[in-house]
Parts: C-alpha cells; structure tokens; sequence
C-alpha cells in the first residue's frame, strides 16, 4: 500500500496549510491546552525541558490561530466567488449567443468564439501565474475549459449538427484534460473526469437498446469507476502527479460503490432476467469495444500503479488486496454486460459480496493511507448497506411499530460504534474531532 | 510557470482552436462538395435556455422496416442482422422510385451505390428500426419556429460526403428555401 510523501510544490504546499488549519479548526481548545500544559510540566519536571523551552512551547501552542483559519476559510470563498463569477458570466456570454446564433454572420460567431476562449485563457494565465492571484486565476482557467466545452456543442450548433450527441462531451474531455495538468488544477481535473463519466455512459447508451440502457449503463459505470480509481493510483507513483490523485480515486471509490449498491437490489437485474425477451439481449459491438477499452485503461492502470509492490511485497494482503477489489468489480460489471446468469439471484450475491469487500477495502485504505475521507465514505456506505439490508429483511416479517422500535435501536447501537470507531481512527491519523 | 510549462500551455490553446476550426472545417467541406439529396420532414419545436430555439425534424427514413410503415411510404429492405447501435448505411439512389426497395444495410454499401447515408439505429421495435442521421435538430433564431411549424411542406436539403455523412445544407418551406 502507499504512503504519501509531503511538500510536492507550492500548490501542495496551499493545501497543506488549508489541511492544516482544518485540523486546528476541529480541536476543542480547552481539553487539549489543559492536556497539553500537563504533559509539558511533567516533561519539565522530568528534565526533558528547560523552563524556558517550556514556556516558549505552551506561548506557542496556547497563541490564537484565527489569522491562519481566517486565511483558510477566506482562500475558499475566494475560489467559491471567482468561480461562480466567472461562470456566470460565461453562462450569460453563451446564452446570448445561442439565442441570436442564427443572426450573427458566420466569420463573426467563429472569430467571437475563438477569441473570448483564448482571451479567457490568456487573462487567467496573467492572474495565475504572473501577477500572484492564484485562486482568481485558477477560476477564470476553470471558465476557459468551460468555455471551450460551450464552443464545441456551439460550433455543432452552427452546423445544426445534433447536440445530442456524446462525441461533443468526449472532444471535450479530450481538449481539456491536458490543461488540468499544465495549469494544476484539481477543480479542472474534476471537470474532466465529470465530464468523462457523463459522456463515456451517454455513448454507452447509444450503442444499447432502450429495453437493457439502464442496466448495460449501469455497468459501464462500473468499468468506470474502477478505470478512474486505477488511473488515480498510478497518479501517486509519480511525485509530479501525486497532487492530481484526489479526484480521481475519491470519485472512482465512490462511483464504484454507488453502482454496486444499485445492483445489490434485485429490481435492476430481475426485470431483465424475468423478461424472456431480453435475456438473449444483443450487445452491439460499439457497446463491447467501449466496454473493452474503459475496462483496458482500468487494468493497465492497475498494473502500473501496483507493479513495484506485485514483484517486492511479501505481504499477500498488501499485495493483492486492492487490485483484487478492482478487478472483482470489473469481472461483476462484464457478468452483466454479457448476461452471464440467467436469473437474477446469482447477480444480487456477487453485488452484495462485493460490496461488503469495497466498504471493508476503502475503510482499511483509509486507516492504512491516513485518508479521513475514505474512512467515512466506507462507513456512510455501511450504515447504509445495513439499514438497506435491515429493511429488506423486516419488510412484511414484523409490523411496522415493532421494525421501527428495533430498526431505531439498531442505527443508535450502529451510531455508537461508528463514533468509537472513527474517534480511535482520527487519534491514529493524529486528529481530534469536534465534540461541540 | 516554467518555460516549458508555458510551451505546453501555449500548445494546449492552439490544439483546442485548431480542433474548434477543424470542425468547422469539415462540415463546410460536406456543405461544399457533397452530394445533395432532399428529405421529406416533419418538424417539432422544442426550447432550450442554452441552444435557443431548434426544430426537431423526423424523416421518411427515420424509421425503416421491412415492410411499409404506412401506405404512403417507401418500402425498405433490411440486408442483413440489425442491432441497436449499428451504424447503417441507408441507399438514397431509389428513394423516389416506388418500384424499388431502399436497402439498408451494416457494411458500407458497394461502389455500385449511388448515393448512401450513414446513421446510427437508436431502438428496434418489431420489424420497425428509428436510425438518427445526425441532421435531426435545426436551430433557428428565437421566436421563429412557428413559421416552420405551420409549414404545408418541409423538406430539408442535406448534403452527403463519400463517408455517408450528412449536414443539413438548407430548409425549404412550402418550396421556398427557408431564411429566418
């Protein structure tokens, strides 16, 4: 499993001090001041430290941090307003365009286009990199990428070319995933991979039957989310891309999880499989090479992010944990693509199966990996699985009062562990929660 | 930013203009060279915040069977096992000629051909398939769409290249080619 190194350039090093005041944020001042004056006294008493060490470290630690929260807060709703500043004009720009399209001369709308996009680009360039206003600058960069994704469905508009089309959101994904990387920005990352997600199911849809669309999409998600937590992992063999990884396997891990609690039901599968119909379903072939291909980045991702540890880890677990996780997830997603059972029980026990180790895995990276969110995406995920479960398994068995009575009694027994459980976790990464 | 970051930025930006103008490109080379054929429609006027106003148009060849839709229309030969998401080849040459089938078919079609369009099967009902050509919506300036919508005849002007790629080239309202 990985470990992350810190200080990776200036941009990592703005997130370490939002982190870091996050952190701050969430201590309740008085305990550990109390706490932490008793442990100095007994180290001064035991002669570890001077009186004066001492004194410099409780002046230190007891000295208000309000500039460095304010600080952080305060780069955020920078990024919040300039972001939505710069969207809404952008939003306003198109919209104006759009409804007169069909009256502006055809040189003009291009030249427009290309302009105001390359404009936006060369202003958030200034901001950003020349003149110190990184977060303004990183907004209107995010409203360039936005405006070039506006520029291709409004050319494809100008030649009344369908805009229903999921090639526009692939082109795109295509032209603005590169910038993400020039310009460091997670929030264009998030863009891309959004953007990617949406357009990779809609053309997943088009090579399908209306009658198998939503369950054939339901599992080129699943071959998605594995693609994109891969393509996460291999980000953070790299010092250079480690900053980039966030995104990606937050939104891999969850995209993974949510499909696969969809299926854990057995609505999605038993309608298909009851239907005599479609349960010899043709797959186009359009469907299976998209399929391939994001099951293909998945793997090879896969592979590179755990090549050092596949050939030196001695430990099994270690090993092979993660990897297996992912590639049980893709095996489950190709049984449905091709109909592999023919009723629907089979199915709801493989989902079911994988979930349980999807929630265990994340949980274990999280705690492994110091990685609070993962932590509570497994256990959000879990008290959701078991009062899904506990809901499935009263349904009609006990009446409603009594289902209520235990199902209350179950989610607060439920409650308390999780709160022991996370208390001891955030000790472990070194953080207190907020008790007010 | 280093100097070859700044390189990279740069190149980014020229790709993205030069993608945007490669797709102007293409279509004005199938509205210059390609071939014509005209398309019996009829239209639907729907509103978007974002594109402004379009009229959806559904052709005679939008659905295909292999037997006639209807009394009125043209019979249609499927060639071969079609599934959705094909991507279809629908032969134009004999669209007028009541005597003849139009053959649709998953290979592209022989240099015998004379005129094809490429689409995509969206669903398969019973014998009937809906194909999308890619000339289903044309926008038009906000507020002009009744005009289009009361229109005795539509018929849409495409223009088709070697591939099968179609662009719609003109509308032409009651016989007159329709300008906003």
């Amino acid at each position: 499993m990985k470990s992350e190194a810190t200080n990776n350039g200036s941009a990592e090093n703005d997130d370490q001090i939002s982190e870091r005041s996050e952190i701050i944020s969430t201590v309740h001042t008085d305990s550990r001041q109390s706490w932490l004056k008793g442990r100095i006294n007994l180290w001064r008493e035991s002669g570890l430290i001077s009186d004066e060490q001492s004194e410099s470290i409780i002046n230190f630690e007891t000295s208000p941090k309000a500039p460095i929260r304010l600080g952080a807060r305060f780069s955020r709703l920078i990024v919040v307003l300039s972001t939505l500043g710069a969207i809404l004009i952008g939003a306003g720009i198109i919209s104006f365009v759009a409804a007169n399209w069909q009256g502006i001369p055809a040189m003009a709308k291009l030249g427009f286009l290309i302009v105001g996009q390359t404009a936006t680009y060369c202003v958030a360039y200034q901001f950003q990199f020349v003149r110190g206003y990184p977060r303004v600058g990183g907004a209107i960069m995010f409203a360039g990428a936005a405006w070039f994704g506006a520029n291709v469905f409004l050319v494809a508009q100008s030649y009344h070319l369908s805009t229903g089309n999921p090639d526009l959101l692939i082109w795109w994904f295509i032209g603005v995933l590169p910038l993400a990387y020039i310009a460091r920005s997670k929030a264009i990352t998030v863009m891309a991979v959004g953007i990617f997600v949406v357009g990779i199911s809609w053309k997943a849809a088009s090579q399908t039957d209306d009658a198998v669309s939503g369950l054939l999409v339901t599992a080129i998600l699943l071959f998605t989310g594995a693609a994109i937590y891969s393509v996460g992992l291999a980000h953070m063999q790299r010092a250079s891309t480690k900053f980039f990884t966030a995104p990606y396997l937050a939104g891999g891990a969850l995209l993974m999880i949510i499909v696969t609690y969809m299926f854990t039901f057995d609505g999605l599968v038993n309608d298909t499989a009851q239907n005599s119909e479609l349960k010899n379903f043709e797959v186009s072939s359009g469907y299976i090479a998209i399929a391939g291909v994001v099951s293909a980045i998945a793997i090879v991702s896969l592979l590179l992010a755990n090549w050092k540890s596949i050939r030196f880890e001695k430990r099994l677990s270690v090993k092979l944990g993660e990897p297996a996780i992912i590639t049980l997830t893709i095996i489950a997603g190709w049984f449905i693509a091709i109909h592999m059972f023919e009723s629907a029980a089979p199915y709801i026990v493989l989902f079911n199966l994988l979930l349980v180790s999807q929630i265990f895995g994340i949980i274990t990276l999280g705690v492994i990996n110091k990685r609070e969110a993962f932590v509570n995406i497994g256990i959000v995920f879990f008290v959701i699985d078991i009062s899904t479960r506990y809901i499935e398994l009263t349904n009609g068995m006990l009446g409603t009062s009594v289902a209520f009575i235990i199902g209350g009694l179950l989610l607060l027994g439920v409650g308390y562990g999780m709160e022991r459980t996370r208390r001891r976790l955030l000790r472990q990464f070194g953080m207190m929660e907020v008790t007010q | 930013m280093s100097s070859k970051l700044k390189r990279l930025f740069i190149l980014v930006i020229v790709i993205q203009i030069v993608f945007l103008l490669g797709l102007v490109g293409y279509r004005e080379t199938i509205l210059a060279f390609g071939r014509t054929a005209v398309l019996q429609t009829v239209p639907v006027d729907p509103r978007d915040l974002f594109k402004g106003d379009y009229v959806t148009l559904r052709y005679e060849i939008s659905t295909l069977g292999s037997t006639p839709v209807n009394q009125d229309s043209a019979k249609f030969l499927l060639l071969g096992d079609i599934i959705t998401g094909d991507t279809v080849y629908v032969a134009l040459s004999n669209i007028d000629d009541d005597e003849f089938s139009l053959d649709v078919q998953t290979g592209e079609p022989s240099a015998r051909t004379d005129l094809f369009i490429k689409g995509q099967v969206t669903s398969i009902n019973s014998d009937v398939i809906t194909v999308d050509y890619g000339v289903e919506q044309y926008f038009i300036p906000e507020g002009s769409g009744l005009e289009i919508e009361q229109a005795v005849d539509l018929e849409v002007r495409v223009k088709i290249n070697r591939s099968g790629t179609a662009a719609i080239d003109a509308l032409i309202v009651d016989g007159e080619d329709w300008a906003p």
